[in-house]
């Protein structure tokens, strides 16, 4: 028995999910709290209610959530942190942050720091290095306090040298300064691996707080397997790599409820509608992996390197504020205060879960609350919610036949109405708890990355796949299943020595059989 | 959605997202990617107001048009900065070194990161700038321009690096110009910005490649607006470059990306895309590249060829794809567009034809070639 659980702590709810191999044996729901630990605990609590198994026999908790990017969305829990760019003088007049949007660049506080120095794309130095611009930085970190310090250089994915003497030389003051240096986000694009740095960094202290509160959880319930967190790609990472790089889960819950779709439904080519408290999440299955983004992807308006799947996010869910007699449904929501706030749990908000309560398709709190409701405001208003889907699923399918479209998150109920674009709708069992289903599915993966003359590709790209499949074993992967699913290759155009910038990237399933060993 | 696109009297920071997304997809997978010149020209265009734009046919006998840009390598601008002023340092030393005032600036080419840089000087100089460009869509070198092809000579001109350096050029023709401009970028990190061939008023109502930014602003427009699948915006897509000097655009081919080879010679990327039908058999498409996309071809029977614009977009959101971007597995559709009139000269033709770069085949309008495969 190789059981495992699936947990995705949303926004407002918590999700689990017991699963023996590939099949599901139990799934709950709870509300996720302020503390998030207590909502993980109840979560447990209600499957070991539910399911009675041992948890002895747990090998893995995978867990996937959107705290992290609720907190850059919501500004809160984020830690003010220094940026610390090595590039002068280039980027003079575009500092770090200046694309941001004001208020979350406030979040952070005002610690932009540029000094002089990295690399040409030659390897040869960009500017001297001063040691003096250095310790004048440092000095200043110490002055205003900061505990959470993010470096970026240019062609770090190249030669990151400069990040780690600026670290080592900030460490040696301040050892007990956290810094992130942009190199550990791979890719090439200075802005986008700033940015994905800073919020990286001033997400560190939250981390901590958030997996200590996992593990705790864990711990109450009687679990001592092996926990795992969701990557934006769909992969694991461990907690001690999730303490350090919270950023890597920015876009987790949507790729979890891509693959949970999937999953379900073994559906390969599909629309995945997943209706949830505040939004509606529309993306696509393609040959059964979420289509990514072919843009940089914004999070909270702020462009960083991450592959994410592409996502139309609608504000609709069933939190969301009726207004104009069903004219207008969202964007603003009660969110987590539904159960209190919302017309048939005896609160005076009218929200799009009342519909569906009043409309009979869902039963919940105390229907004849809403006796006086008119039935053209609840037709009214259903009716919007599905033209609004209909209009973001034509938006997101890949041809103008009509799709397989599969509904699934808490508030599929909302939808009644059938698609004019779906071929036809889907509305899987477990459909509600796809999130954590496709954390638990996750698998594992790990890249390696560098800029080579051509005349050493080949012992480039060998070397990187030995890195990559070490760096995946190492992660937790079967040995003998790790694959190379993505090697990326760029020419740098116009040099007079032909170079190329090699990406390999290697996944393979969490290894069971180990984990109960281990 | 408007058919025509509208001829605009000025850029406003609000139209320069719009401006570059229309130059990427103008860009032919060249270009670069332009969202830091998008970040310094947004924030020039809101510190100094708007830019005016002045049509290629209303410049004055004695303006002096100056053409100003970035040469070198796009892939190193995704990770090197600018300082940010080199436009303006360029300009200025371009008048200086010349004794010349410069009354109208110009892009040299309306294809990714180049497009917007000229606004950059011009608002901070208040300067107007010309609405047009040296090519209508991206091609790599200096003798490309329609400035150089109509006798434009390329010099005096000024080069200005990262560190401020400045060198003036004073060469006997373009092409020992452009030999020269390419290995100053080459030993200076890989990116320099150049003010050149400079022009009076008369000589650049005859040779730019007229209301390109305009075009691009509602090229750019569109495609935010409609983002989706491609074959939903064809007709839209049609209508707009047919109220436009290029003419006419035509879908060529809708598959996946089964093969990219690409190396890198003579300072090139040079490569080759081939891309096979989404579903059952079907022949597939080949695409050369050299920097940009340069020829189509089904089975040796081109479907395009440059200097007419191959454009390759995202099948499912029509959002175009640059070269260096272009990845295994992605599904993309590819577009031909017809270049405007002033490459098809035989003057023209001798400098950005076929045979320029290396393809051993004559051009021929993609209006008389065959419209699709089989």
């Amino acid at each position: 028995m190789t059981l495992r659980i699936g947990i995705d702590v949303g926004g407002t709810h918590t999700d689990a999910v017991l699963l023996d191999g590939e099949r599901v044996r139990t799934s709950v729901k709870a509300a996720t709290t302020a503390d998030i630990e207590s909502g993980v605990i109840d979560a447990l609590q209600r499957l070991l209610a539910a399911d009675r198994f041992d948890a002895q026999n747990v090998r893995a908790v995978m867990i996937g959530t959107t705290q992290f990017t609720n907190a850059v969305v919501e500004r809160r829990e984020l830690t003010p942190s220094a940026i610390v760019r090595i590039a002068l003088p280039t980027g003079r007049l575009v500092p770090p942050k200046v694309d941001w949007p004001g208020d979350l660049a406030a979040a952070l506080g005002d610690h932009v720091f540029m000094i002089h120095g990295g690399r040409l794309y030659d390897g040869r130095p960009l500017a001297p290095a001063r040691d003096d611009e250095a310790d004048a930085v440092i000095d200043a970190i110490a002055a205003r306090e900061l505990t959470c310090v993010a470096v970026a250089s240019v062609f770090a994915p190249a030669d990151a040298e400069p990040e780690h003497a600026f670290a080592e030389r900030l460490q040696q003051r301040l050892p007990h300064v956290r810094v992130v240096r942009s190199c550990e986000f791979g890719r090439i694009g200075l802005l986008e691996r700033e940015n994905a740095a800073l919020l990286n960094a001033a997400l560190l202290p939250f981390a901590d707080r958030v997996i200590d509160g996992f593990e705790r959880a864990l711990a109450a319930r009687g679990l001592d397997c092996p926990l795992y967190i969701s990557q934006n790609d769909g992969t694991l990472m461990d907690t001690a790599a999730a303490r350090r790089f919270p950023a890597l889960t920015f876009a987790s819950g949507p790729t979890n409820s891509l693959r949970g779709a999937g999953l379900l439904t073994g559906e390969r080519h599909a629309v995945v509608v997943d209706i949830g408290g505040t939004t509606s999440d529309i993306g696509v299955l393609r040959d059964g992996f979420p289509r990514e983004s072919n843009l940089g992807v914004a999070i909270a308006g702020v462009r960083t390197s991450f592959r994410m799947p592409d996502i139309l996010t609608l504000g609709i869910g069933g939190g969301s504020l009726v207004g104009a007699e069903g004219g207008r449904i969202g964007p603003r929501s009660v969110g987590h205060r539904l159960l209190q706030t919302g017309r048939a749990f005896g609160g005076d908000t009218l929200t799009a879960t009342d519909l569906a309560i009043a409309a009979g398709h869902l039963d919940l709190g105390d229907r004849h609350r809403l006796a006086d409701l008119p039935s053209a405001t609840v037709r009214r208003g259903l009716a919007t919610i599905a033209a609004r889907i209909d209009e973001a699923v034509d938006r997101m399918r890949s041809s103008r036949e009509p799709v397989t479209v599969i509904l699934v998150g808490g508030g599929t109920a909302l939808l009644s109405e059938p698609l004019s674009s779906a071929a036809r709708t889907l509305r899987p069992e477990h459909a509600a708890v796809a999130n954590a289903i496709g954390a638990a599915h996750a698998e594992v993966g790990a890249e390696a990355e560098r800029i080579v003359p051509v005349a050493e590709r080949a012992i480039a790209l060998d070397e990187l796949e030995r890195q990559a499949r070490q760096r995946v074993a190492a992660a937790g992967a079967r040995k003998d299943l790790i694959r190379i699913n993505d090697v990326d290759e760029t020419a740098v155009s116009y040099m007079a020595v032909p170079t190329v910038r090699l990406r390999v990237k290697a996944v393979g399933p969490l290894d069971l059989e180990a984990l109960a060993h281990g | 959605m408007a058919e025509a696109f509208e001829r605009l009297q000025k850029i406003q920071a609000e139209d320069v997202a719009d401006l570059c997304l229309g130059s990427v997809f103008l860009a032919t997978g060249g270009g670069g990617d332009p969202y830091v010149n998008q970040l310094l020209t947004e924030a020039a265009l809101r510190s100094h107001g708007p830019v005016a734009l002045v049509a290629a046919s209303a410049l004055p006998d004695a303006a002096w048009v100056l053409p100003l840009g970035e040469v070198g390598a796009p892939t190193v601008s995704l990770e090197q900065l600018p300082v940010g002023d080199e436009p303006l340092v360029a300009l200025a030393r371009y008048e200086s070194a010349t004794g010349r005032r410069v009354t109208h600036l110009i892009p040299f080419e309306v294809g990714g990161a180049n497009s917007v840089l000229p606004l950059v000087a011009a608002a901070a100089r208040g300067l107007p700038v010309v609405d047009g460009d040296g090519m209508g869509r991206a091609l790599p070198e200096a003798q490309m321009m329609t400035f150089a092809i109509a006798g434009v000579p390329p010099t005096p001109a000024v080069a200005v690096d990262y560190l401020g350096n400045t060198v003036t050029f004073d060469t006997a023709n373009v092409d020992d110009y452009e030999r020269q401009v390419r290995h100053l970028a080459i030993a200076m990190g890989g990116m320099i910005f150049t003010a050149e061939h400079g022009m009076v008023g008369a000589h650049a109502r005859g040779c730019v490649v007229p209301d390109t930014l305009s075009f691009a602003v509602g090229l750019g427009r569109l495609l935010r607006q409609r983002r989706g699948p491609a074959k939903d915006l064809l007709p839209e897509l049609e209508a707009l470059f047919a109220s436009s000097s290029y003419g006419i655009l035509r879908h060529l081919y809708t598959g996946k990306v089964v093969d990219i080879d690409r190396r890198v010679q003579g300072g090139f990327d040079i490569g080759e895309a081939t891309l096979a039908p989404l579903r059952g058999p079907g022949e597939p498409l080949t695409i050369a590249i050299r920097n940009e996309y340069l020829l189509a071809s089904c089975n040796d029977r081109v479907l395009a060829s440059v200097p007419d614009l191959i454009v390759v977009v995202d099948s499912e959101t029509a959002t175009p794809i640059n070269a260096e971007r272009l990845a295994y597995g992605q599904r993309v559709s590819v577009l031909g567009i017809g270049c405007p009139g002033h490459y098809r000269s035989e003057p023209a033709l001798r400098v950005v034809g076929p045979r320029c770069f290396g393809f051993d085949c004559d051009y021929v309008p993609i209006e008389d070639l065959p419209a699709g495969p089989g």
